[in-house]
């Protein structure tokens, strides 16, 4: 059987070793040839990454900062900006308000499933790899899981940056072609007479699921719903679990 | 292209292995490509389009070797020397400075 | 474009990408109109993946008019056309030992795909 490929660096040492095993011409010029170099096992934050040497990735990273700035094609202060953005301030709490307003207000509910950008532009989420949302919800009888096969698309402003495990391989590769085998790696197996229904995000529309609302949490404020949804289930790949009493 | 990207129904790759509470990045240099890729894409040299096709043309075995942010690396290089931004050269001669210093 | 500052960075990122386009294209085909999608290899950018090429499915919705992903990741501009949900089964797609209920659904462009 062939060996699984990691996907992430938590691996290096066995992509290092797949990577040696390859023959013929591989190698990677920018790195003179050292495959190692292809690895960020060593990229992370460690309390002595200021005296270890740079990786070729982090060596890369840093040419091309400089030589941008340098000659005026982007502004470090605009860097920071873009990072703080996605990583403190966007993110999947956004979208568990949208479905905790779906689950207590059916005529916003409607609104959703028919235009999704509009409905949740109501909260003010608008923007890159957001500007056209379709909702899609959970029943009994339909489970809907969404996917990028081919990239890592994924609806920004409702739910922030993918997930490396969204980006990777392994789901992109499955998803399609094993939902039900996805699903029950995440815990979630659903009978055969229930439709799994895999949307693949290969042009600009960008999906958010409405999980099925938990049995269990009827007359909870929608503050308390919303800490009830999480981002798998926004995906697709969770059931919402109601609060344990 | 029939490329490595297109992964959809492709077998052998293991579990999906979700890391639990997982940060946004794992590592600066991820922040610096996740931003540097979004404020280079502002100039508009190349469309979202041409950003995905630069990252799809990474050597098969290369990419599924390597990491989502590593494949932005890839396609940001490409995408500022064949846009004119910058030149092979002088990347590879700040890369040998950097090694240096 | 000038140079991107911080000042510009939340309102370049509200604004977003402008993919949906304000032309008129008539539809190819409506919802419910059975489609094969088409046998094509190209070397350049393209969104149509190679598990759903040459394979029957239905129009479940017309998302509108955008620019097509095909032709502008080659640098060939934006060729707007429709783009449509297509609802392809598990069993069409992976052969008949997949799950006799389960679905895919692939977004398509006009020229990905021919009435069926």
């Amino acid at each position: 059987m062939a060996p699984d490929i990691p996907q992430r660096s938590e691996h290096p040492g066995k992509a290092g070793a797949l990577l040696d095993t390859l023959t013929g011409s591989w190698s990677d010029p920018r790195s003179g040839g050292n495959i190692d170099a292809m690895h960020t096992h060593d990229d992370h934050d460690h309390d002595d990454a200021h005296t270890a040497p740079l990786t070729e990735t982090q060596l890369r990273v840093k040419a091309l900062e400089s030589l941008l700035t340098e000659k005026g094609l982007v502004e470090p202060k605009a860097l920071d900006v873009l990072i703080d953005t996605y990583e403190t301030k966007v993110g999947p709490r956004n979208g568990a308000r949208v479905v905790a307003r779906a689950w207590v207000d059916p005529a916003y509910k409607q609104r959703l499933l028919r235009d999704g950008t509009a409905a949740i532009a109501e909260f003010g989420f608008t923007g890159r790899q957001g500007e056209n949302m379709v909702v899609i919800e959970n029943t009994p009888k339909i489970h809907n899981m969404v996917v990028c096969t081919l990239c890592s698309c994924y609806p920004w402003t409702v739910l922030g940056l993918p997930p490396v495990w969204y980006k990777s391989a392994p789901y992109r590769a499955r998803a399609v072609i094993d939902p039900r085998g996805v699903l029950h790696e995440f815990g979630v197996d659903l009978p055969e007479d229930v439709e799994v229904r895999v949307w693949d995000s290969t042009a600009e529309l960008r999906y958010l699921v409405i999980p099925e609302r938990p049995v269990g949490t009827e007359g909870m404020s929608e503050d308390k719903l919303a800490e009830l949804v999480t981002r798998d289930s926004m995906i697709g790949v969770a059931r919402v679990e109601a609060p344990r009493r | 292209m029939n490329g490595a990207h297109d992964l959809g129904g492709m077998h052998g790759f293991g579990p999906i292995d979700p890391e639990k509470n997982e940060p946004v990045f794992h590592a600066d240099w991820e922040r610096r490509v996740f931003a540097l890729n979004l404020a280079m894409g502002a100039w508009g040299k190349w469309t979202i389009d041409m950003g995905r096709y630069a990252r799809e043309q990474m050597p098969p075995a290369e990419y599924l070797a390597t990491s989502y942010y590593e494949h932005w690396l890839f396609g940001l290089e490409k995408l500022v020397i064949d846009k004119g931004f910058l030149t092979r050269e002088e990347i590879d001669a700040r890369i040998a400075e950097l090694r240096k210093a | 474009m000038p140079l991107l500052t911080a000042d510009r960075v939340k309102q370049v990122l509200t604004r977003g990408d402008r993919s949906r386009m304000d032309v008129d294209v008539e539809p190819k085909v409506k919802p419910g109109d059975r489609v094969r999608t088409r046998n094509i290899h190209p070397l350049g950018h393209t969104r149509l993946p190679r598990y759903a090429r040459a394979r029957v499915g239905v129009i479940d919705r017309d998302h509108g008019v955008f620019v097509f992903a095909d032709a502008s990741g080659n640098g060939l501009g934006k060729h707007p056309q429709r783009v449509y949900s297509v609802r392809f089964t598990a069993r069409e797609l992976w052969g008949p030992e997949a799950a006799p209920r389960d679905t895919v659904h692939i977004d398509l462009w006009d020229d990905h795909l021919d009435p069926a």
